[in-house]
């Protein structure tokens, strides 16, 4: 009964790891088509405000959740406005491009912080359950990943910014010819994309400790999580999590983590095989 | 129904959402016809052709070719039994040479020497054989059709479907498109989509009107031009644009 | 592009100087410089492999590192097994255009649009490279061959003589059979993008829907191309791991695809010899900036990679020709004779 339940939180929390993983992105990507390529390198940055800001006595929760999106966020309007706005339309050399400001990041904290591991205490400890023992960060994790779906989702639901987001979405030649102004549309998505993957790499930090390179261990699994939910932001990312956490935290219970990987992917290329646009491309089309 | 039908639709369909772009059609082509369709802009004309030619896949209905099934067949597949299509926009290989945008249909069915004959003859047939070595993305856009209808006459098709193949033409281009249509006529059932009336008159005979997805008529040429209702859809629909 | 690659000059200049580098080079040139050589030589196989689907089959390939790992590892482990060098060449080749042909189809029988696609591709490198990478226990051997995850396979075979596993290549010979590789592939390209089958690729590139619209299988031409390149790439792969005589999860790194991809770009798409002198050229600058301890290689490559795609898109060769191009005219102007009419622009 205990294995049960540790099982079962566990598999939430894989679900609940790729939300986080991949909110950011999908943003960017519902919004502008776009994948970014440094999407790892913005989660290494969030990483790094806490490592810097706790270091300089700032309190943990302050820097996970204020300032680690303040400051990746308006990294990432500084990176729309010098690198991504100038290649709209260009959707290709935008991936070209953010791939080799990814390389960029990683070699230039490299030279500021050095190669090697910073580590974060978890907050919190552990708790039991039953014979087990179970970090409580954990449920920090989920609750995270479920104010952040609820946040995007009433932002997107019941403010006029969120009315425009939708229309971009649904059709972004349409709403350009409605006079909605893209060009600063886009500029916020990226800010605000970039902001809430600041703020899951914060989130990391403490599991995963920080290292210029960390970025490449959560790319794969952001990117499919994406590709494979499609254009909607909630839905998609929410479905994706749901079918790829379970199915690669179960092949990880099964045979460790290495193949959970594998597994994630092979079931991201059965799925594209059969729905090119992603989950949320063919069924819920009209969701957010 | 004693002639046989090289084409003929069944109840197509095509929803996108809300909208109904193609409702309900039965289409009969008897083989070796020439069709023109008309109808007002937005009347399903291109999508019906898109239709027929895979690009699109039916929401309903059932399209027979040849007396095959191709309802839901990819694009090639049904290009492969022999079908050719000129679609609205110019399709065509802008970065390499007229000769090699023609050559490639004609390779599609013949080895090479006889391609490369079929492909001189073709762009002599569409007059623009001194046209051959230029890049096509660098041509007007009338020319840029007579490569796109060489392209399509090289593939030597069973049915061919003309969407709006005179638009951007010269006057003597016109003329030798509409000439080459009835050329091909003779060997090919031949689709023709066209607003321009002067061609029209140059070529049709029977004529089936489009409007709102539907076919709305279908008689000779002349009834339709006196076809009160059919002025009324298409001229409402042109004063209304060029009000707009 | 169209005249047939015999009456093109420009090739037989190539192989002409492909010939001389292969020839005179082992003569002219020290040892330790012919083994610098030696690894441009097996990149820009590398490099090709990219420049051809790229260039022309229109697939951007984000993993382009996956096929070259595949050959490498593929060749590690056969020739340690086997104790021969000729076969797990072979395979090298093999095997990863198999596996490009089984990946080319999920993607593009999926019609995954080139931003899925892109991302796919990357996917499947960077979990090969996980999966390379925790394979550092004993459990994990083929055969006599240890993986050895993160450590590498050490002590892979030098090439020898086929059929004669005594008789290996000296670094000057290696070289020259590099060279020989190197030349071949590429004029089995271009002959091959000179081909029926490599111009309806072109045209794919040029226009999907005409292509299809002329009844041609798009997704069957690109599956091909798609496995091509990756068997090329595995080639590359081979080589690499018998010069080095050493391979490790690097091969497969995202580093790796970036690197083939920046070459590309350098170079120019749509040529071959614009890959290749992209190559020789950045690999010779990342070894000069090598020497300077306070530049970080990956972020000169990420930086080089950002201003290429918004200062230089079209790259080396196609801007180096247009700029020749522009000056023929310049100087016909100024001669008072007529433009050729080709490049006259409506």
């Amino acid at each position: 009964m205990d294995y049960t339940i540790v099982v079962a939180l566990e598999m939430v929390r894989a679900v609940a790891w790729l939300v986080l993983l991949a909110s950011g992105l999908a943003i960017i990507f519902g919004m502008m088509r776009i994948i970014n390529f440094a999407h790892g390198e913005f989660l290494m940055l969030g990483g790094y405000t806490v490592v810097i800001s706790t270091g300089h006595g700032v309190n943990e929760w302050i820097a996970m959740l204020v300032l680690a999106p303040i400051v990746v966020g308006i990294f990432g309007v500084l990176v729309e406005r010098l690198v991504i706005q100038r290649l709209y339309g260009r959707i290709l050399d935008s991936l070209l491009a953010t791939w080799g400001l990814s390389m960029l990041m990683i070699g230039g904290v490299t030279m500021i912080f050095g190669n090697s591991v910073t580590g974060v205490a978890t907050p919190l400890g552990g708790m039991s359950i039953g014979a087990y023992q179970v970090p409580r960060y954990n449920f920090v994790l989920i609750f995270a990943a479920i104010a952040l779906l609820l946040a995007i989702w009433a932002v997107l639901k019941f403010t006029k910014a969120g009315l425009i987001a939708r229309a971009t979405m649904q059709n972004p030649d349409m709403s350009e010819a409605l006079g909605i102004p893209t060009r600063w549309v886009y500029m916020a998505t990226f800010g605000i994309g970039s902001a809430i993957t600041g703020f899951a790499g914060a989130l990391l930090a403490p599991l995963t400790g920080v290292v210029p390179t960390m970025g490449v261990n959560f790319i794969a699994q952001s990117f499919i999580t994406v590709i494979t939910g499609g254009a909607s932001v909630i839905t998609g990312t929410l479905s994706a999590a749901t079918l790829l956490g379970s199915i690669s935290q179960g092949m990880t219970f099964l045979t460790g983590p290495v193949y959970g990987d594998a597994a994630l992917l092979l079931a991201a290329l059965v799925l594209l095989r059969l729905l090119p646009q992603g989950i949320t491309g063919r069924i819920f089309k009209k969701s957010l | 129904m004693t002639t046989e039908h090289i084409l003929t639709t069944r109840g197509l369909t095509m929803r996108f959402g809300g909208v109904t772009a193609v409702d309900n059609v039965d289409f009969n082509l008897r083989d070796g016809e020439l069709r023109c369709l008309l109808g007002p802009n937005g009347a399903g004309k291109s999508t019906f052709f898109k239709c027929l030619t895979g690009q699109l896949t039916p929401t309903e209905g059932k399209i027979t070719f040849a007396g095959q099934d191709v309802t839901g067949a990819l694009t090639h597949q049904i290009v492969n039994l022999g079908v050719g299509i000129k679609t609205q926009v110019p399709n065509v290989f802008d970065g390499i040479s007229a000769y090699e945008n023609v050559r490639l249909s004609a390779r599609r069915k013949h080895l090479a020497p006889m391609a490369r004959e079929l492909t001189h003859t073709t762009l002599e047939r569409c007059g623009i054989t001194h046209l051959a070595k230029r890049e096509v993305g660098l041509l007007s856009h009338g020319q840029r059709q007579l490569v796109e209808l060489a392209m399509v006459l090289a593939g030597e098709p069973k049915l061919i479907l003309l969407d709006e193949p005179a638009a951007g033409m010269t006057g003597d281009e016109r003329d030798r498109l509409a000439q080459l249509v009835l050329e091909s006529a003779r060997s090919a059932a031949v689709v023709v989509v066209e607003h321009d009336m002067a061609f029209i008159r140059q070529i049709a005979k029977f004529v089936t009107v489009f409007n709102r997805g539907a076919i709305f008529r279908e008689a000779m040429i002349d009834d339709i031009m006196q076809d009160r209702e059919v002025q009324e859809i298409y001229l409402g629909k042109q004063a209304n644009v060029a009000a707009a | 592009m169209e005249k047939p690659v015999t009456r093109d000059p420009g090739f037989y200049v190539m192989v002409a100087i492909g010939l001389a580098v292969m020839f005179i080079a082992p003569v002219m040139l020290d040892l330790f410089t012919i083994m610098q050589i030696t690894q441009y030589v097996v990149l820009s196989v590398f490099a090709l492999s990219l420049g051809y689907i790229w260039g022309f089959g229109g697939i951007l390939s984000f993993g382009q590192a996956a096929f070259f790992g595949l050959g490498a590892y593929t060749f590690a482990v056969a020739s340690i097994n086997m104790g021969s060098t000729t076969i797990p060449m072979v395979l090298a080749f093999v095997i990863p255009t198999l596996f490009g042909a089984a990946l080319g189809y999920f993607m593009f029988y999926g019609r995954l649009s080139d931003v899925y696609l892109g991302v796919v591709t990357l996917v499947v490198a960077l979990i090969f490279w996980k999966l390379i990478n925790h394979t550092a226990g004993p459990e994990y051997s083929i055969g006599s061959a240890r993986l050895g995850g993160f450590n590498g396979i050490p002590s892979i075979p030098t090439l020898h003589v086929p059929g004669d596993p005594s008789a290996w290549l000296d670094p000057g010979q290696m070289f020259q059979v590099f060279m020989g590789f190197l030349l071949v592939i590429y004029v089995a390209l271009r002959f091959l993008i000179a081909s029926d089958f490599g111009r309806v690729s072109i045209s794919i590139r040029e226009n999907e829907t005409r292509s299809s619209l002329l009844g041609y299988d798009v997704r069957k031409h690109k599956v091909i191309v798609f496995a091509i390149g990756g068997g090329i790439a595995g080639i590359a792969g081979a080589m690499w791991a018998t010069y080095q005589a050493f391979i490790d999860p690097n091969s497969v790194s995202m580093e790796m695809s970036a690197k083939a991809l920046v070459w590309v770009m350098a170079g120019g798409v749509g040529t071959l010899v614009g890959p290749i002198i992209g190559c020789i050229l950045l690999q010779w600058l990342t070894l000069q900036l090598g020497t300077v301890d306070v530049v970080n290689s990956i972020a000169v490559l990420g930086a080089i990679m950002m201003v290429l795609v918004l200062a230089l898109p079209k790259g080396i060769v196609p801007t180096a020709r247009s700029l020749l191009l522009g000056g023929y005219i310049l100087w016909k102007r100024n001669h008072g004779q007529a433009i050729p009419g080709k490049v006259v622009k409506e």
